[in-house]
């Protein structure tokens, strides 16, 4: 579906990635794990073109390298963003509609309604606009509203930030119903625990590079790499 | 009470084609983040254009609202011509370099326009249909004048629909609040961008050729009304459509009664109204809190001592610039003493615009008003020029002082507007009031001392007097207070989290940047013996906002290489025919070329050196 | 002993109780963990304590240095910082433009109200203050760094040595951890609570990482909907079957 070969990025003078290379495949769940600053972020905009990158990106078959952000969403990667970025002055069903584009392959394309039964909490929100919701269902509309464009590959950027171990519970639930349907996700995490219960594959990021990659399973088996890693 | 009622049919009239006007910038600001300063020069063009359609066509009714939409979309497509050749370029840019880059345009404008339609005012007769008059509760009033006043809300309806019913407009909105994020849903914002660019300037078009069977396409229509237009926004708040309608009707009705009944000061009035607004609704009649712009922050690096080399060049230029006297020609040394000036009409906008952090495009306001100061103490009281040189900063400071208690707390694009206006208006009543400042003709004969007359002498008493101010400028920069204003400006919510008292240290800093600019206008108006409202005009201000610019507003140095720079550039380039549209043009190279200035490239450029060198 | 003393605080938006009679107190040297859903009130009632914020109704009793009670209610923030209140960002926010010293440097020239001289080099204020209050916090190796390019970890000691500038009795921290890795988090948490004992400072902080919130937290207040509806150590907190069902979930047991 993915696959990244030696990708390097960063902002103005400073580089934060140097040689990141991995590959997804359709159906699949990969994390990407790493402390602040190490890349997570800056890997996923210099995926969907916010961010000018080298190195080889493709997707489903097409390098989409230095695209500009538009044609990379038309041909089905979806981001949503770690500040979730929420229209504030549009209401829910107004984000939901920015969002939408056509169905691909035959799929059954998302729409309002089959998102409200993936997030039930929106459904009653749809008139409210989105800066007088809360965090939690801010981050709903966010992933919800980059659905409607029935992307290929779905890029979360730390869902379960900030968010209360209830909603977290909610989004967990929400990835895994997704990844039961066939959507290939890349998630960035530092919650590991919330990692391990949805992700079937992790790399982990240090400054800018990958120190590990495997299975989660192997990872958390794995005492000696987390702690080296991750500090846990 | 007849008059009352005619004058307020005026004002309504007058008030649709302002709203055009500021609809099309306001649409434009909301989703480009740009302050368009060519508006005026669009809705110029559109007047211009719809004189030489109309003046070809038919006078029946059918070509005549043909031709004025035909204006309109040509003028849109110059719009859309501008935001693919020019804007396009420059949104990662700060903003006050794109307002800059639209201010070329408005120098390319003024220009080509000139060439193309010569310097003689045009008008439009009116076709025999349009004059006639219908009468309202007993009055006879212009049939014209009503289709203007019916012509705002029709308008304002359709934007509104176009932005609340159509896809078009909800991306719109939505790009408005975040353009990245709309383009990583798949939406081309390029596209977007263009569109709503050539939507406003068309709005702009239709304004121009609105007002033309009323008055007379002219030169000097595009500053004009780009001051009403950037009032109303303000007033209305950024990005309100509606709020735009409101101030427009507010600003035309009070224009239309102000010129009536107190024709001299009809721009201070507008003032005075936009004044009361802010103070109790500080984002206009019904704007929000503008969000914070999604442009990835620059990491500003810290302000540091210049590097051992760097003195010894500056060492070196000031002897240079001492000795110049004995090295230099009559001509040369009245290019070093504006060169001298300028340097600290530069360094006084810096303190406000660097470290500061407010834009500012009316700096030429303090300048003037130090200049007209120095002019009357030695007309009016007839004292020593050493009271004059007093006076004058602390006129200008003390008018910067008031000015500031209402515009500081304002954010970067209205504080802008909000200089610019008030220097208008400080440039209206020099130019009015004619009893007080002579008008047009200045005032002349402001002789310096007979000690210092002779021009050698006046060379380094401007040098002793502008480089003196520019160095306590620096020193102050470096002292407590310098960092105090730029923590405010680095993180104001971290500023107040430790108690610094935001808009008191912003208001200093503007006081103390407007007594410098003062003192620089007190110096020049005794080096050139008389004072003219031009020196409060707009492209006086750009000058000062060109040279910071052009120097890099992120470094010390920036200001005074800057100013020498545009002097230099200016006594070659002003001498010349069609000036504007060099000048203009050169803008544009620069903004396109070096958007971080040149003191910014050079640091840079020396940053890579050094890298590569260690 | 009471640091600081909230009594039914109350703020409308809109027609929407954001925070409804809240009441509580924090004793010195405490750390108090505000915890509750997203859109509970917990920033409400953070900014209506440090003066971002004015109160509908309520009052906020601060004490002073000689242990009487100040309303400090509806007062400005930087009024507030100058009675002893600290405070640090969710988002981490510096003075990018300067060095690490000068940030604190900067927070030690308000502090001693020298913002307004304009004659003396501003980096030669109290540089020895502000290198114990950076060895305080392990950033001392680091003073000479431009603020703007610290990791994101070191970012957030140097917000708290600056807050720790006006040796504050209280201390707000609004999602301290928020950003940071497991063990940078458990760092920081250590470090202020080693100085909350040792200078009798209180924390009221809000967090969302339960892990950081019951190792830290002496006591902790639970917001839902504008109210408290529980307070208690954190083995009480956990153990409430009302939290667990609005806030802790089913992983958090």
């Amino acid at each position: 579906m993915l696959t990244v070969e030696n990708l390097h990025a960063g902002y103005g003078r400073a580089r934060i990635l140097r040689g990141v290379s991995f590959a997804l495949a359709p159906g699949e769940v990969l994390v990407l794990l790493g402390r602040n600053g190490a890349g997570k972020s800056t890997t996923m905009k210099a995926l969907v073109g916010l961010l000018p990158a080298t190195g080889r990106i493709r997707l489903a078959g097409t390098d989409i390298a230095r695209w500009p952000p538009h044609r990379i969403a038309r041909l089905g990667l979806g981001w949503v963003p770690e500040e979730r970025r929420i229209f504030p002055d549009l209401t829910v069903a107004e984000t939901l509609e920015v969002g939408r584009r056509p169905a691909r392959d035959g799929r059954p394309p998302w729409t309002p309604d089959r998102l409200f039964t993936l997030f039930p909490n929106l459904g009653p929100l749809r008139d409210r606009p989105g800066g007088r919701i809360s965090g939690g269902e801010q981050q709903m509309l966010a992933i919800a509203r980059t659905l409607m464009g029935n992307p290929r590959l779905l890029l979360l950027d730390e869902p379960s930030e900030g968010l209360a171990p209830v909603i977290v519970d909610q989004m967990q639930a929400a990835i895994l119903a997704l990844k039961a349907e066939g959507v290939t996700i890349l998630l960035a995490e530092q919650n590991l625990p919330f990692a391990a219960r949805v992700a079937d594959r992790a790399v982990i990021l240090e400054t800018g590079a990958i120190v590990w990659n495997g299975t989660m399973s192997a990872l958390m088996n794995n005492p000696p790499a987390r702690a080296r890693h991750l500090q846990v | 009470m007849d008059l009352f009622l005619l004058q307020l049919l005026t004002g309504l009239a007058g008030a649709s084609t302002l709203f055009l006007v500021a609809a099309g910038l306001t649409v434009i600001f909301g989703v480009t983040r740009v302050v368009n300063f060519a508006h005026g020069s669009l809705f110029m063009l559109g007047a211009y254009i719809a004189w030489s359609i109309l003046s070809r066509l038919p006078r029946s009714p059918e070509y005549f609202v043909l031709g004025l939409l035909a204006a309109a979309l040509a003028t849109a497509a110059i719009g859309a011509v501008m935001e693919l050749a020019l804007l396009r370029r420059i949104y990662r840019a700060p903003e006050m370099l794109q307002l800059l880059a639209t201010f070329g345009v408005v120098l390319v404008v003024q220009d080509a326009a000139l060439w193309l339609w010569g310097p003689v005012d045009l008008a439009v007769s009116r076709p025999p249909w349009l004059r006639g008059a219908i009468t309202v509760a007993g009055l006879r009033f212009p049939f014209y004048d009503a289709v203007l006043i019916a012509v705002g809300p029709l308008v304002l309806g359709l934007l509104l629909l176009l932005f609340h019913r159509t896809r078009w407009g909800l991306l719109v909105r939505a790009a408005t609040a975040d353009r990245d994020m709309v383009a990583a849903l798949g939406v081309d914002q390029r596209w977007l961008f263009t569109s709503v660019f050539a939507l406003g300037a068309g709005l702009a078009g239709l304004g121009g050729a609105l007002s033309m069977p009323q008055g007379s396409a002219n030169l000097h229509m595009d500053l004009a009304v780009i001051v009403d237009a950037f009032v109303v926004v303000v007033v209305g708040g950024m990005g309100s459509l509606s709020g735009a309608f409101l101030a427009a009707l507010l600003i035309g009705v009070l224009q239309a009664f102000g010129i009536v009944l107190l024709p001299k000061i009809t721009l201070v009035l507008v003032f005075l109204v936009m004044a009361a607004v802010l103070v109790l609704r500080p984002h206009g009649l019904l704007g929000k809190p503008q969000a914070e712009s999604r442009a990835e922050a620059e990491t500003l690096a810290p302000i540091r001592p210049a590097p051992a080399i760097l003195r010894r060049l500056g060492l070196a230029a000031l002897l240079l610039a001492i000795a110049a006297p004995f090295l230099a020609g009559p001509y040369l040394l009245t290019v070093l003493t504006e060169a001298a000036i300028a340097v600290l009409f530069a360094a006084s906008l810096h303190v406000m615009m660097g470290p500061g952090g407010m834009a500012s495009f009316g700096h030429a306001a303090w300048f003037g008003i130090g200049a007209y100061a120095a002019a009357f103490t030695a007309q009016g009281l007839g004292t020593s020029m050493a009271v004059g040189l007093l006076l004058a900063p602390l006129c200008a400071g003390a008018v910067a002082l008031a000015v500031g208690g209402l515009v500081v707390r304002m954010s970067g694009v209205y504080l802008a507007m909000l200089t610019l206006a008030f220097a208008q208006i400080a440039w209206a009543i020099a130019f009015q009031w004619v009893e007080l400042t002579g008008g047009d003709n200045g005032v002349l004969g402001v002789w310096p001392d007979p000690w210092a007359a002779n021009p050698r002498t006046l060379y380094w008493l401007a040098l002793a007097l502008c480089l003196g101010a520019t160095l306590l400028l620096r020193r102050l920069l470096y002292a407590p207070f310098g960092y105090a204003l730029r923590a405010t400006r680095d993180s104001p919510l971290r500023a107040a989290a430790i108690g610094l008292p935001l808009p008191r240290l912003r208001l200093a800093a503007f006081a103390i940047a407007g007594a410098a600019a003062g003192l620089a206008g007190a110096v020049f108006a005794y080096a050139k013996g008389s004072v003219f409202p031009t020196y409060m005009a707009i492209p006086h201000s750009v000058d000062a906002l060109v040279t910071v610019l052009l120097g890099g507003v992120q470094t010390i140095a920036g200001p005074i290489v800057g100013a020498v720079a545009y002097t230099v550039l200016q006594s070659w380039l002003l001498t010349s025919e069609f000036w504007r549209i060099k000048l203009g043009l050169l803008i544009l190279l620069l903004v396109l070329a070096f958007p971080a200035g040149i003191a910014g490239a050079t640091h840079a450029a020396w940053l890579r050196w050094r890298g590569r060198s260690a | 002993m009471t640091a600081l003393a909230v009594h039914n605080l109350h703020k409308r938006f809109g027609g929407i109780e954001a925070v409804a009679d809240v009441s509580f107190t924090l004793a010195p040297g405490e750390l108090l963990a505000l915890i509750g859903p997203n859109g509970a009130g917990k920033s409400t009632c953070f900014n209506m304590l440090n003066g971002q914020l004015r109160p509908d109704a309520g009052r906020v009793l601060l004490a002073g240095p000689d242990g009487t009670m100040d309303d400090i209610t509806g007062l400005p923030p930087p009024a507030i910082w100058r009675l002893g209140v600290g405070r640090t960002f969710q988002i981490a926010a510096s003075f990018a433009s300067m060095t690490v010293r000068e940030n604190v440097q900067m927070a030690l020239l308000s502090h001693h109200r020298r913002i307004w001289r304009v004659w003396h080099a501003a980096s030669r204020h109290a540089p020895h203050a502000a290198n114990a209050l950076l060895a305080r916090v392990g950033m001392a190796a680091q003073a000479d760094r431009p603020a703007g390019e610290l990791a994101y970890g070191d970012l957030k000691r140097l917000e708290l040595a600056v807050a720790l500038a006006n040796t504050p009795r209280l201390l707000l921290m609004d999602e301290p951890t928020a950003g940071m890795a497991p063990a940078e988090r458990a760092a920081l948490m250590a470090l202020a609570r080693t100085i909350a004992r040792t200078d009798g400072m209180a924390v009221l902080f809000t967090e969302h990482d339960m892990d950081t919130v019951f190792t830290t937290a002496d006591r902790i207040l639970v917001l839902n909907r504008g109210t408290l509806i529980a307070e208690g150590t954190p083995t009480e907190i956990r153990a409430n079957p009302e939290v667990r069902a609005v806030y802790l979930g089913e992983n958090q047991a």
